[in-house]
């Protein structure tokens, strides 16, 4: 299993938690929103992921939120599955440094 | 300290931008997650905004970027306010409408910093240059009202004799033009009166200018006060010379006018030991009218036969009123 090496910005260094928190709702709230089909929800979390994802260091979850985005626009449900497996993956890999 | 306003549902992205921004030495940043709380930020103030700039993300539940840039555009208190599209959308179209809607920028997600702190730099420029012309445009407006004040004071005071108050001989000369020209334009009457201080020169001679200027004072006074309509003018004709502008009367009219003048001079017993008339001031008038549509006589000619029947009185005995038309 490889870790994923975070850097983040020292000035956003106490935004951290609540973002990774965040996080977690978002995918749980995912999970939900693709077993009713409702990709228009997974659609929104997508474009915000994609948004804000890199400007907290994070690049990959700007990467899989433009990936949800574009599924979701599309109703791809396996697409969805596979990116949320792998944030899922991600964030329970990462090793934060702050500078 | 410009103050700048971001609206954004996602809470990541307007804390991120926000902590962007004060880092660049923006630290009056103001986060509303919603376009209808961001308006009761912008409205907090009855007058005009003291928000800088909005940072307005375009997706957004509810109300959305478009419509609320629309809304702050249409705001008289709130139009001037620059608004930095946030987007993390690259469709054209959306830029272009946010254009329309008023943006003058946008800032694509995720952020570069550099691009947003020279983006969020032109518009607080732009904003500081409008807020330096407002500010001028309001001195020059005050100065402008205090200046059309003085210009009012000034005409007021052109067109006022300075010894009695009541109006001066331009003054005169104007508004007996601008009434014949109306009743040229109307077919009205147009009648004057023109009248003299009986012996005002024994009345300084005997008192002294003093005692003079004073009889005038009065005199101008007791005219003003006898005339009743809005649009009649007494006026300092010269000396001790006045006369009175009486729109859209007729001669009869004029000439009761010019009694109950006389009359109340008379009534007034204000003393002149040394006139041969009686041992107080009178007057003699002399009244004219025309009905200057009909054509039959000129303006200069109307006040001409007014002086006629002043000099009429002058050598008939003098404290009386005449015209030497026919009534």
């Amino acid at each position: 299993m490889s870790t994923f090496s975070i850097i983040v910005d020292k000035d956003l260094e106490d935004l951290i938690p609540s973002f990774l928190s965040n996080r977690t709702k978002d995918i749980i709230t995912m999970k939900e929103a693709l077993e009713t089909r409702n990709f228009e929800q997974i659609r929104i979390i997508g474009h915000s992921m994609k948004g804000f994802g890199s400007g907290y260091g994070f690049d990959y979850v700007s990467d899989a939120g433009k990936i949800l985005e574009v599924a979701a626009k599309e109703s791809n449900a396996v697409v969805i599955q596979e990116t949320i497996l792998k944030l899922e993956d991600y964030f329970a890999n990462i090793k934060i440094s702050f500078e | 300290m410009r103050k700048i306003l971001i609206v954004d549902d996602s809470i990541e992205s307007s804390q991120l931008l926000k902590r962007i921004l004060m880092k660049r030495g923006y630290p009056n940043i103001i986060l509303s997650h919603s376009a209808e709380d961001a308006f009761n930020i912008l409205h907090a103030n009855d007058s005009i905004s003291d928000i800088d700039l909005v940072l307005l993300d375009i997706v957004m539940p509810g109300m959305d970027g478009i419509e609320a840039c629309i809304k702050i555009k249409q705001d008289v208190k709130l139009r001037d306010i620059p608004i930095i599209m946030v987007t993390g959308m690259d469709k054209s179209s959306v830029l272009e409408q946010a254009f329309r809607a008023g943006a003058m920028d946008y800032i694509k997600k995720p952020y570069d910093i550099l691009e947003l702190h020279a983006r969020v730099r032109n518009a607080l420029n732009l904003k500081r240059e409008m807020d330096k012309r407002k500010a001028r445009e309001l001195e020059l407006l005050e100065v402008t009202e205090e200046l059309k004040a003085l210009n009012t004071v000034l005409e007021q005071l052109s067109n006022i004799d300075g010894l009695t108050g009541v109006a001066n001989r331009r003054s005169f000369d104007t508004y007996l033009q601008s009434e014949w020209d109306r009743a040229c334009r109307t077919g009205d009457h147009l009648s004057i009166i023109l009248f003299d201080i009986d012996k005002f020169k024994l009345y300084n001679d005997t008192y002294g200018h003093q005692e003079g200027d004073d009889c005038l004072k009065r005199i101008a006074q007791i005219c003003k006060t006898a005339i009743k309509r809005s649009n009649d003018l007494v006026a300092r004709y010269g000396g001790e010379e006045f006369a009175v502008v009486l729109p859209n009367t007729e001669l009869q009219g004029a000439l009761n006018i010019a009694e109950i003048i006389r009359i109340e001079i008379e009534n007034q017993k204000i003393p002149h030991e040394s006139s041969p008339v009686e041992n107080y001031v009178t007057i003699s008038a002399g009244v004219a009218t025309a009905c200057p549509k009909k054509g039959n006589i000129t303006l200069e000619q109307l006040v001409n036969i007014a002086d006629q029947g002043l000099y009429f009185c002058k050598r008939n005995g003098r404290n009386q009123v005449r015209s030497i038309q026919p009534n």
